[in-house]
């Protein structure tokens, strides 16, 4: 809410955040690496795992691992399927994994330069240093979504976003390193190497 | 009788009346139940059948569609209904394809390792272990973690999601947003009443409950939800029944009053000659309520009709007054042959109590007292109602013309004859089935609903309602292990698509023995702990996170064994208590079938279990009933036929005279019989019933006709009578025969041609017309 007030006192940082949103759109079939730590309070280290994500247009986004086990996820018509090497396939319902959702929302509308459907989503807080760096804060306007997921920061600079910290309400939390950044991963990754690696260090 | 006495006579009759009203209005309790209208059945089949059509999970299944918004409102629609009917007892079972942990409820969570069949090929040692926490991190770091991430602590090896898969309905229709969905983007749900299917009320009450839960909705502007099966069709076939059956019975009401009004040119006559059928409806009714716990319905809706016989006894009164007599008078001078009438009738009705089946023997019980009751009072109370001056009918013009034409009508000998040959010329040649044995073509419904029904059926993969697989063991638990033997035979079925699924009893509840297999087969604390420790060697987990996992395994360890009564507590346990039941001695499983491609290969599976296994055919099952129950009615009638021959002749102390009552009515009623089937009509129950009450009334007319009174104004009465008594028969069962609904046509059509016929013939075939 007080973002919101925030936002509506600073217009001409309402439209910076929309002439950012737009810049970062790229047309749909758009492929970027990434390399994601997930810090879970059940484990004692965080869970690396590198591939590329993929936004295939509409609401279509394919997450496909490499490293360290070969598995294809994929997000359709509210639809999650996991193919994985020599297992069957699952699949479940994109309202049963509400973090998926959230990043469906996110990405799509990032990919898609859809500043208002970020915004439908999203209340969207905007920082910016002055070296170019910047911080887009997301934090889901539904309720439920943002009793496990309370908060999405993506941090980048100029039109190339570098990192997804995705917080999780139980204090998990997930780092994606995107694009050239991606190559970046630390062999035992922190929260703080990683923190201050997007934070444009 | 003078003025104050029939005053008096008026208020204690119309007090007594009263009275019985509000007794019947007390006591009375209407039951639906389809079922109190079929034979007890004899065979083991026929027994199943009867508890199939009425408590069998196949015919208590709702379809439900949600459609007309976009799939994620209508998933979210589905969600909330499915939510708001598993909190309402009318439903026993609600499933829209999304799977609740909570159906399993945490008491019976351990149970899990008993209940999947993980531990028949695996045990829980390090390797099995290692394999699956080595898949678990791949799902943490998956899309799928926020899923499982809960889960994981007490349930490592995802046995939980494992008994979920296996207990989703076999052939699941596709899952889009979570739910299920058909090709046609409806969202699907399937709702398993309590009700059963067949008692139209009751399911009436389920259906409005689930249209009202979805109105209540607060989202449900602009979607709309439709219900199919079993259930919903025994309510449109009654509502449509009963809706044609009121709409003809008002306006035939109103065409009987205006056709006595015109008969007899007397309100008073009219409204008097009322008060004998009223106290027969009452008196039969509170006869039934002494005898029968519960009066079906149909009795009363077909009682009523069969009671029509019974306006015949004040119409004939009203008829046969001089202007000079006194109605008491004509009354006594009728009474022998309204007598032999009465008895006629009662025995042929008497047939219908000879038949042994619940809801015949009430018509019985309600038309014989209602017919005694109108008789009696006719005879001795109504004659000192009627005014003492009336407008004797013998004088009118039109009638004494009329009786003219009737006396001077050509009736050679042969007609008898040419009738008798043509009837059975006709009846020969008559092309296909005479019997028509599927009652369901008697309630008809729409071609779009049964096509809908179809669709949606196929669409969610619901079971088959005509095919069941029966298993036959000494106990729940042979029943539950025969169940599991079975499985690979059915299973290779399915690989073959002789039949698209099978749901078992075993599905649900694995046999004690299976059970007792997979609790010996679980470690013990130390081994597990050990086990757990050398597979989380080099894993990421914290210690002591999979504690829950390992008491669940303890606590499994000592459980008692499932049964199903313990089962029972628990939505799937319903679920199973359904597919099994105790008969005579031994237990049955019901198992389900989906998709029948190959019914021999089934029957072959079903004789090579050496009698254990059965396939059972709902539909010939139901229509070995039929025939059974047409036998034991063509019994009754033919038991009848012969008392009636005797009451006759005793009555009329004449072979001769009871050869010209019932020799036209005899002709009449197979003239009915072969003109409806040169009609191309199969002859169902209904048209038996219908053809029993047309023989009562032209049996009536037969009677008067025979009557040789010698005196012309008389003769002239009886044909005023019998006019009055056939248009307004005419009347009633014409307009059903323009019904739509078969049921209706078949009775309608059947006493309309039986009384034109009864009454020709009775005309042509009265012995002293021809002497006159």
């Amino acid at each position: 809410m007080l973002s919101l007030c925030a936002n509506a006192s600073a217009p001409e940082d309402a439209a910076t955040t929309r002439a950012l949103v737009a810049s970062l759109g790229r047309p749909a079939p758009a492929r970027t690496p990434f390399a994601e730590a997930r810090f879970m309070k059940m484990l004692d280290k965080p869970l690396v795992v590198s591939g590329q994500l993929a936004w295939l247009g509409e609401d279509r986004l394919e997450r496909s691992v490499e490293h360290p086990n070969r598995e294809v996820s994929t997000i359709a018509n509210g639809e999650v399927t996991q193919q994985r090497e020599g297992r069957s396939t699952r699949s479940f319902s994109l309202k049963r994994a509400p973090q998926l959702q959230l990043l469906l929302d996110s990405f799509v509308a990032l990919l898609g330069g859809d500043a208002s459907r970020l915004e439908q989503a999203f209340v969207v807080e905007h920082h910016a240093d002055g070296g170019g760096h910047w911080t887009l804060t997301l934090t889901p306007r539904d309720a439920k979504l943002a009793q496990t997921v309370s908060r999405i920061d993506i941090d980048g600079s100029g039109n190339e976003p570098h990192c997804m910290r995705m917080q999780e309400a139980d204090g998990d939390v997930a780092i994606d390193l995107l694009g050239a950044y991606a190559a970046k991963m630390p062999d035992a990754p922190t929260r703080d190497a990683l923190a201050s690696l997007c934070g444009g260090g | 009788m003078r003025r104050p006495g029939r005053v008096t006579l008026l208020v204690l009759w119309l007090a007594a009346l009263a009275l019985l009203g509000v007794f019947v209005v007390k006591h009375l309790t209407v039951s639906t139940d389809l079922r109190s209208f079929m034979p007890a059945p004899t065979t083991p089949d026929q027994r199943l059948l009867m508890e199939q059509v009425g408590e069998g999970p196949g015919s208590r299944l709702l379809l439900l569609a949600i459609a007309g918004k976009s799939d994620e409102q209508l998933a979210n629609l589905s969600q909330q209904l499915s939510a708001a009917l598993r909190k309402d007892a009318r439903y026993s079972q609600v499933l829209n394809g999304s799977f609740d942990i909570g159906e399993l409820d945490d008491a019976l969570l351990p149970y899990r390792y008993l209940l999947s069949p993980t531990l028949d090929h695996q045990r829980l040692d390090a390797a099995y272990l290692r394999d699956q926490l080595e898949q678990r991190l791949d799902d943490l770091s998956s899309p799928a973690a926020s899923l499982l991430k809960g889960l994981l602590p007490r349930d490592p090896t995802l046995e939980v999601l494992k008994l979920a898969e296996r207990w989703s309905p076999p052939k699941s229709p596709e899952v889009v947003q979570g739910v299920w969905f058909s090709p046609e983007h409806e969202a699907l749900l399937l709702v398993l009443t309590r009700a059963p299917g067949f008692d139209p009320d009751a399911q009436a009450d389920a259906i409005d409950g689930i249209h009202r839960a979805f109105d209540a909705l607060p989202d449900h502007a602009g979607a709309s939800v439709v219900v199919s099966g079993p259930g919903y069709f025994s309510v449109v076939a009654n509502a449509q029944t009963r809706g044609q059956a009121e709409w003809i019975g008002r306006i035939s009401t109103v065409g009987f009053i205006v056709l006595l009004l015109l008969a007899y040119r007397s309100i008073g006559s009219l409204l008097f000659s009322a008060l004998p059928i009223a106290s027969a409806a009452l008196a039969g009714i509170a006869a039934l309520i002494a005898l029968f716990p519960q009066v079906h319905g149909i009795t009363l809706a077909f009682g009523f009709t069969l009671l029509g016989v019974a306006q015949e006894y004040p119409i004939r009164v009203l008829s046969h007054r001089r202007a000079d007599e006194s109605a008491v008078q004509s009354v006594r001078d009728l009474w022998p042959l309204l007598l032999t009438a009465i008895a006629s009738a009662c025995i042929a009705y008497l047939a219908f109590f000879a038949s042994g089946v619940n809801g015949l023997r009430q018509l019985a019980v309600f038309t014989v007292t209602g017919l005694l009751v109108a008789g009696f009072s006719t005879r001795y109370l109504l004659p000192y109602l009627l005014p003492t001056r009336v407008h004797d009918v013998a004088g009118m013009g039109w009638l004494v013309r009329a009786r003219r034409i009737v006396d001077h009508l050509p009736r050679p000998r042969w007609i008898p004859a040419l009738v008798a040959v043509a009837t059975v010329l006709m009846l020969a040649f008559a092309q296909g089935l005479f019997w028509q044995n599927d009652l369901s073509a008697l309630t008809p419904l729409p071609r779009d609903l049964l096509m809908r029904d179809a669709r949606l059926r196929e669409a969610l993969g619901a079971p088959d309602v005509r095919y069941l697989l029966v298993l036959q063991a000494a106990d729940a638990q042979g029943v539950l292990a025969l169940s599991e033997r079975m499985e690979p035979a059915l299973d290779a079925l399915v690989a073959r698509h002789a039949v698209d699924a099978v749901e078992l009893p075993s599905r649900y509840l694995p046999s004690e023995a299976v059970q007792r297999a997979r609790q010996q087969a679980l470690p013990a604390r130390p081994a597990l702990d050990a086990a757990l420790e050398q597979a989380e060697q080099g894993m990421p987990f914290q210690p002591g996170l999979f504690k829950p996992f390992v008491d669940d395994v303890q606590k499994a360890r000592e459980l008692p064994l499932l049964t199903p009564q313990r089962f029972a507590s628990s939505p799937l346990g319903q679920r199973l208590s359904g597919m099994l039941a105790q008969r005579d001695g031994h237990w049955l499983g019901l198992g389900t079938l989906s998709g029948v491609h190959d019914v021999d290969a089934l029957q072959a599976l079903a004789r090579d279990s050496g009698g254990a296994v059965r396939l059972l055919d709902l539909k010939s099952a139901a229509e070995s009933l039929v025939v059974d129950y047409r036998t034991r009615i063509l019994h009754a009638l033919l038991g009848a036929t012969v008392l009636l021959v005797v009451a006759i002749v005793v009555a009329l102390r004449s072979f001769r005279r009871a050869w010209h009552v019932l020799a036209p009515m005899t002709l009449a009623t197979f003239l009915v019989l072969a003109v409806e089937r040169v009609a191309g009509v199969e002859v169902s129950l209904f048209h038996l019933v219908a053809l029993i009450l047309a023989a009562g009334l032209g049996l009536h007319y037969a009677l008067f006709f025979e009557r040789d009174t010698g005196d012309a104004a008389e003769q002239r009465r009886t044909l005023h009578a019998t006019l009055v008594c056939v248009l307004s028969a005419l009347l009633v069962f014409g307009m059903l025969a323009w019904s739509t609904i078969p049921v209706l046509r078949a009775i309608g059509l059947t006493v309309s041609l039986g009384v034109a016929f009864h009454f020709c013939l009775s005309i042509l075939m009265a012995p002293h017309a021809r002497q006159d």
